[in-house]
């Protein structure tokens, strides 16, 4: 029953999700802390987890240096531009490929779920790439926009 | 936009004491929980983590505060009730324009209290004021996993809830927004992790609600909010038991322009004019219930609907009674053509052909309502100005049968004078409808009582043309709509419709023996497009005079 567009509910849910991510990674910045810590690390207190040694590069990554957190909040502003969309971004062919969207929310799933702040925005961007995947799938095609429309505004 | 975003959040009388109060009580809350939290010198510890914590705790009773909000405007038959009442303080058909403003200001403080709650368990970590890690914290505890399932929820019901959806797929926003028995079930459940503690660890016990409130020092807003949750519940249970009695669908009959209209009997029923109902047909979906306008009378024996078949529920439903698609489409064909009354077949275009219930059996539905809508209040003005715009007119058919019933009973309240006004693309397609206008005007003794008015907005082709020129002049009816009144073409000018009109009040000419010192009411009953909506209210809001009062009311559907 209905007739569902996917790529429009990828849309809204990918647009939240990057926008939780760009916010994420803002505060990742100042309280920088690598999600997966918890494995193979220890207790100290005070001090919290003092995480395992095999994790040095992701401690290097993100709380010797917010790398990480920067690449997330970058990628999270890109599919903003996208989805959002960027007037300059909306006249191009990319704006109306899905499997930009895909391979973009796949990197921004990755990042975020490496970031403490992270988590919710990483399982959202699978959500939104799952709807997007499932919009390539069906062969779902975002139309081109039609110039002078009018705003229908007028009654 | 005519005006900007400012002019319609501040320089309105009622918005504005809207956002004063709603985001006044906001801003109060989130001040109070923060000013507790800070000088609770029980919390202590807790307040070493300094401002997360005091954020958190604020934004955390303005959720709690929205949690309460949002299902206050779902609860229909309260509301239905209340209405009459309650009017003059505030737009209770504006409903589900409040159950957004409540979302909107839930995601925000959903925003801010999760990104305290964030710092605050990274701080819990770091300083061991607890011995735990954050994602411990995050995930093992009652208050972080209810959290993250309310947010998750909440992702899924706003993205189905856009309007865009709601469109496409009403099925994905109608199920989707039934999470929200989870999502409350995880609101009440928030606070009972006692992560508000004074003690090391929460101080749990065996008798409701399973943790003591000596330690456990949260605000307890649960106690508060947990009243709207358990009302709307009770509601849907009554609603569930309501359209479980006695139904039987009488008759089907379908018009020449495609509607079908579905006669049902329902003792148990009681409506007034105006109102609408869901309808659900458990042989199609036995989960959805679809809201169709009351077409009929509440002085009919019979509840009537008109349906046309446009969507896939309703196609479906054409299929299974019989009047599937294939034979209605060759109806509306022949009626978009604006066929004239055929003299051989001797079929009207308001005729009807009734489906033979011997072939088909009937499928058993149920219906739920009546709910409301402004147009109630037709009977407590002078004049009444009704707009239908489409398929907008439909609740106009039940007010018309209404108003022609009483004006047989001779018992119209304080109405005088109806204005009817029908803005639609192509006036054929509606053929029943047009049939019932027939009627209403042949039973017409004063011949003020009731002006109707239609506009075709369609561009007409040259055949047409040929119809009108033909057979207009000097006729008595009107060869497009077979009424006495004559259809115009265009856009009804709004400004000058209403202008002409107070002027009309004024003078005294338009109600006669009406006293000009007296205030005359005039109530405009819109059904249809929004954009629509703004023109007309725009023009009713500018003659508003001293003897004159103009009244806009629209409903929603």
């Amino acid at each position: 029953m209905g007739n569902l567009v996917w790529h429009d509910l990828g849309h809204f849910i990918a647009t939240t999700a990057s926008v939780y991510a760009v916010w994420s990674s803002f505060f990742g910045l100042y309280f920088r802390k690598f999600f997966w810590d918890f494995v193979g690390g220890t207790l100290r207190d005070p001090g919290g987890i003092q995480p395992a040694p095999g994790a040095a590069v992701f401690i290097t990554l993100i709380v010797k240096a917010p790398i990480i957190q920067i690449v997330a909040m970058i990628l999270g502003i890109i599919i903003l531009a996208i989805e959002v969309p960027v007037p300059q971004v909306k006249q191009l062919a990319i704006y109306r490929s899905f499997v930009v969207r895909i391979v973009l929310l796949i990197f921004q799933s990755f990042f975020t779920i490496l970031i403490y702040q992270g988590t919710n925005a990483s399982l959202w961007s699978m959500i939104a790439l799952g709807c997007y995947t499932r919009a390539q799938l069906l062969g779902e095609v975002m139309e081109e926009a039609k110039e002078n429309r009018g705003s229908g505004e007028k009654a | 936009m005519g005006e900007n975003w400012f002019q319609r959040e501040f320089l309105n009388g009622r918005r504005l004491a809207f956002n004063v109060i709603f985001y006044g009580l906001h801003f109060f809350f989130f001040g109070y929980g923060w000013h507790s939290q800070a000088t609770n010198t029980k919390l202590a510890a807790l307040n070493a983590l300094t401002f997360s914590v005091w954020t958190s705790r604020g934004a955390g009773l303005v959720l709690a505060f929205d949690g309460g909000l949002i299902l206050i405007p779902m609860l229909r038959n309260i509301i239905r009730v209340v209405r009459p009442r309650i009017q003059w303080l505030f737009p209770a058909d504006e409903n589900i324009w409040f159950h957004r403003q409540v979302a909107y200001s839930m995601a925000f403080w959903a925003m801010v209290h999760t990104t305290a709650h964030y710092v605050n368990f990274f701080n819990v970590e770091r300083t061991q004021v607890r011995k735990q890690i954050a994602l411990q914290i995050h995930y093992t505890q009652a208050g972080g996993i209810s959290g993250h399932f309310m947010l998750l929820i909440m992702v899924l019901m706003y993205a189905t809830a856009h309007n865009k959806i709601r469109q496409q797929c009403f099925e994905a926003f109608w199920y989707t927004h039934h999470l929200a028995f989870f999502f409350m079930i995880g609101l009440y459940a928030h606070a009972t992790g006692c992560f508000v503690r004074n003690s090391v660890d929460p101080d749990y016990i065996y008798a409701f609600p399973f943790y003591s409130t000596e330690h456990c020092l949260g605000y307890e807003s649960w106690r508060f909010i947990i009243w709207p949750g358990i009302a709307y519940f009770a509601e849907r249970v009554y609603r569930e038991f309501r359209a479980r009695r006695a139904t039987r669908l009488s008759k089907v009959l379908v018009h020449p322009s495609g509607a079908m209209e579905l006669r049902i009997v329902k003792p148990s029923f009681k409506y007034v004019a105006g109102q609408w109902l869901f309808i659900q047909v458990p042989e199609i979906s036995s989960f959805q219930w679809h809201p169709f306008t009351i077409t009929s009378a509440p002085e009919d024996p019979y509840v009537s609907i008109h349906i046309r078949q446009v969507g896939d529920f309703t196609r479906a439903l054409g299929d299974r009674l019989g009047a599937g698609p294939s034979v209605v489409a060759a109806m509306t064909q022949a009626a978009m053509k604006g066929t004239e009354k055929d003299e051989k077949s001797g079929m009207n275009r308001g005729d009807f052909v009734e489906i033979d219930s011997h072939n088909v059996t009937l499928p058993s539905i149920r219906i739920d309502g009546p709910y409301g809508a402004p147009t109630e209040d037709v009977f407590r003005s002078e004049v009444a100005v009704l707009i239908g715009a489409g398929i907008g007119v439909t609740p106009f058919a039940s007010i018309l049968k209404h108003i022609w019933y009483r004006q047989k009973r001779g018992n119209l309240g304080s109405l005088r004078r109806v204005e009817f006004f029908w803005v639609c693309r192509d006036a054929p397609s509606f053929g029943w409808f047009q049939s019932l206008l027939q009627e209403v005007e042949a039973a017409q003794a004063d011949p003020n009582f009731l002006r109707i008015n239609i506009y075709l907005t369609q561009k007409i082709n040259e055949d047409m043309l040929w119809n009108i020129a033909v057979n207009d002049a000097g006729a008595e009816y009107d060869p497009l709509t077979l009424l006495r009144t004559r259809t115009m073409f265009g856009r009804p000018d709004w400004m000058t419709i209403y202008g002409q009109m107070r002027q009309a009040i004024e003078t005294g000419q338009y109600i006669p023996g009406s006293k000009s010192q007296l205030k005359t009411k005039v109530g405009t009953f819109f059904c249809g497009p929004s954009v629509l909506a703004k023109a007309i209210r725009d023009a009713t809001v500018h003659h508003t005079s001293a003897n004159v009062e103009f009244n806009f009311a629209k409903e929603h559907f």
